[in-house]
């Protein structure tokens, strides 16, 4: 019996590439003041849950499908996302000449 | 025309002339004296029918009441037998009201006129007899009213008007402060008139006038609640007819135009009080005491009045301090038990002391100056229509025979005498100083020689008109109103008012012949020359000179009494309310709030990802709890 290879195609792996995207995702969401990074790091989070439907859909169900079709509507749902986020930006760039999140702070009370 | 229509009539047409002058627009204001004469004169008129009517006296008093308010149907208290309580309101009539209504109407109309000569020039005319007619309104109800609440509020409506008509030149501070000071001593009074009705509404039951009879007071009450009651009430008297010591805003009351004064501070306002003096008498005729403080306060009033008006200067303020006298006076009559004396000095007084505002109202109009020496030295006795009517009216206030102040005053020192010797004394000094100081009046203006070109005042024939009409009309009148009151015309106003015959007293006649001519003589031996005099007067530094020049200090009272004392007692108040009530309570209340407020919004930067951080934590420390508690 050989040693488990660092990647083997185990259920673990995958959830430890999905959490590590995950926690990639948080930390930009948190952390960088850039807007598009920020939209950016929103779409490693929704990858992240792809790869949980696809992995858990891989090893734990009989119907291969469900999970497979929720991930085309993850990814759906991203690309109407980024499409508003991105206009959103784009409106937020012309009026204050920059995409910094720390310029956007007007509605506070 | 009914009674009731005729009452209505001379009710309301001073009101309509008032709204009418108040709702016409600019371009109309021209004729607003027109419609305040034309409405005084239909007032006059009708209360002329309304006394010609009922000449005869027969199957008064007349009462037309109209239910107004059920106060209560149970009784309030046990110790009061009323079970009842409830307001009305109406007409009376009786020969006291309908002299007094007479009277208030006809100088009204006079004054009205007077005033379109008076006060042709003033660009605010609109204003003014829009308030003369509101006044005769006020007056008119406060007369024709048949109970105490319904005299009281009318009473109060004419101190308004009063208050508005001495500040008619309100650009002018000393106007305004006078205006300011009448209205807050008429409070002082006023508060104790309402304490009164207040009081004895609730333990008598009713205000109405024709119940208040000393008989149905004296037994339901003991002799010393009548006596605060009536002292309550007085209290309200003295304000309004400015007896001592609320008597100081009468002489800053000058202050208004000169017609003004006639009508509101000499003839009828100011009389007001006297007249409900003569109106409740059966209130305080009840108590010997509250009889003894009125006559006390009257004889003070005369005195002081008189002795003041010895020293003026200003042809108004002569006449201003003899009206307070002459308003004590009156006082006295009803202290000394006689209402129709009273009365009967009120009515002559009215005549003839307007007749003299009016004549005042002449020379200032006519010399732009109140001084009677500047009024002399500009040639004051070639005007001779007012010197005649003034004359006229010095000759009644001195009491000379046959002109009208003769007949009453006398009738007021027979029954001040017949009371008590004391009083009847100070009644006696107070003519004796009437004649000096009418006569110094007198005196300084023929006396004067003229230096200055007398201007003649060209103007419109109705200008002169309204100049000379009323003075003509109510020297005339003066003249008979006393001779009403003698036994040659059977005593007509006396058995009108219920009162009985005069009697022609010698020895009282001789003892004021006698004061008479010592005045007169003082006065001609001091003024004969009144250049020299007006020296010597200035000059004068003595110790009654001194006292008179201070008003006797009452003036200083009432200051150090509300600046030293009121004031500073306003100020811990206003303390109080500024650093307890209002720091302490109330903004330090918001202030806390805004505090804890702006600590919570720093949570609030506005920063996006903050907001996320925050949510994050508080979901995972969620979830590890849930997780915790399975």
């Amino acid at each position: 019996m050989t040693a488990a290879p660092l990647f083997s195609q185990s259920l673990q792996s995958y959830l430890l590439v999905s959490s590590l995207l995950f926690a990639m995702g948080i930390f930009g969401l948190l952390a960088r003041r850039n807007l598009v990074a920020i939209l950016i790091s929103l779409e490693l989070i929704l990858n992240s849950a792809s790869i949980n439907f696809l992995a858990f859909n891989k090893f734990c169900l009989v119907d291969k499908t469900v999970g497979q079709v929720f991930v085309v509507f993850i990814i759906a749902l991203a690309a109407a996302e980024v499409c508003i986020g991105l206009s959103l930006i784009l409106l937020l760039y012309r009026r204050k000449d920059s995409i910094n999140i720390e310029q956007a702070k007007e509605l506070k009370g | 025309m009914t009674d009731l229509n005729l009452l209505w009539t001379i009710q309301v047409a001073p009101l309509l002339a008032f709204l009418l002058i108040q709702i016409s627009p600019k371009n109309l204001k021209k004729i607003a004296p027109l419609v305040g004469v034309a409405g005084s004169l239909l007032a006059a008129a009708a209360s002329l029918v309304l006394l010609w009517q009922h000449l005869g006296g027969h199957g008064m008093p007349i009462e037309f009441v109209h239910k107004w308010l059920v106060v209560s149907d149970r009784p309030l208290w046990d110790a009061v037998p009323v079970d009842r309580y409830e307001l009305i309101v109406g007409f009376l009539m009786d020969p006291l009201n309908l002299l007094m209504i007479n009277l208030v109407t006809t100088i009204s109309f006079f004054v009205q006129l007077f005033s379109v000569y008076y006060m042709h020039e003033d660009p605010s005319r609109p204003r003014y007899f829009g308030f003369l007619s509101f006044f005769s309104f006020a007056m008119t109800g406060l007369v024709l009213s048949n109970n105490l609440l319904q005299t009281f509020l009318f009473w109060e409506l004419v101190g308004l008007t009063s208050y508005l008509l001495i500040g008619f030149w309100y650009e002018k501070t000393s106007a305004s402060k006078a205006a300011k000071k009448a209205f807050v001593v008429n409070r002082l009074g006023d508060l104790g008139f309402y304490l009164g009705i207040i009081i004895l509404f609730l333990l008598f039951g009713t205000l109405n006038f024709t119940a208040l009879t000393t008989e149905a007071l004296q037994g339901r009450f003991s002799t010393s609640i009548l006596t605060v009651l009536g002292i309550l009430i007085f209290m309200g008297v003295m304000g309004k007819s400015a007896q001592f010591p609320l008597h100081a805003w009468l002489p800053d009351a000058m202050e208004g135009p000169t017609p003004v004064s006639a009508l509101i501070h000499s003839a009828t306002m100011v009389a007001a009080g006297v007249f409900l003096l003569s109106r409740a008498y059966g209130l305080f005729g009840a108590s010997f005491t509250t009889l003894a403080v009125i006559l006390t306060i009257g004889a003070i009033t005369a005195l002081i009045g008189a002795s003041l008006a010895t020293i003026q200067k200003d042809i108004k303020r002569i006449m201003a301090y003899s009206t307070i006298s002459q308003l004590g006076l009156m006082v006295m009559a009803v202290g000394a038990g006689s209402p129709v004396a009273s009365m009967f000095h009120l009515s002559t007084h009215a005549y003839f002391k307007s007749l003299l505002f009016l004549t005042a109202g002449a020379f200032i109009h006519h010399f732009h100056t109140n001084d009677i020496w500047e009024i002399a030295k500009k040639g004051g006795k070639k005007e001779t229509l007012p010197l005649l009517a003034l004359c006229l009216g010095l000759f009644s206030l001195c009491g000379i025979f046959p002109f009208s102040g003769f007949f009453s005053k006398d009738m007021i020192l027979e029954a001040v005498k017949e009371k008590n010797i004391f009083f009847y004394g100070a009644a006696l000094f107070t003519s004796f100083l009437t004649v000096y100081y009418s006569f110094r009046l007198l005196f300084v203006l023929l006396f004067s020689k003229p230096t200055g070109e007398v201007h003649a005042h060209p103007g419109p024939f109705f200008l002169k008109y309204a100049m000379a009409k009323p003075l003509i009309s109510l020297a005339v009148i003066s003249l008979f109103v006393g001779a009403l009151g003698t036994p040659l015309f059977g005593s007509r106003i006396l058995h009108w008012l219920g009162g009985h015959e005069s009697h022609m007293n010698l020895g009282l006649i001789a003892t004021t012949a006698a004061l008479i001519i010592a005045g007169a003589a003082l006065a001609f031996m001091q003024f004969k020359n009144p250049e020299a005099a007006l020296i010597k007067l200035d000059a004068d530094k003595g110790f009654v000179k001194n006292i008179l020049e201070n008003r006797f200090y009452i003036d200083d009272l009432y200051e150090f009494l509300v600046e030293k004392i009121s004031h500073k007692i306003a100020g811990l108040f206003d303390w109080f309310d500024r650093k307890v009530i209002n720091g302490l309570m109330v903004n330090q209340t918001a202030y806390s709030v805004m505090r804890l407020g702006r600590v919570i919004s720093r949570l609030q930067d506005g920063l996006l990802q903050d907001y996320l951080s925050l949510a994050m934590i508080v979901g995972v420390a969620i979830i590890f709890w849930l997780i915790k508690a399975t």
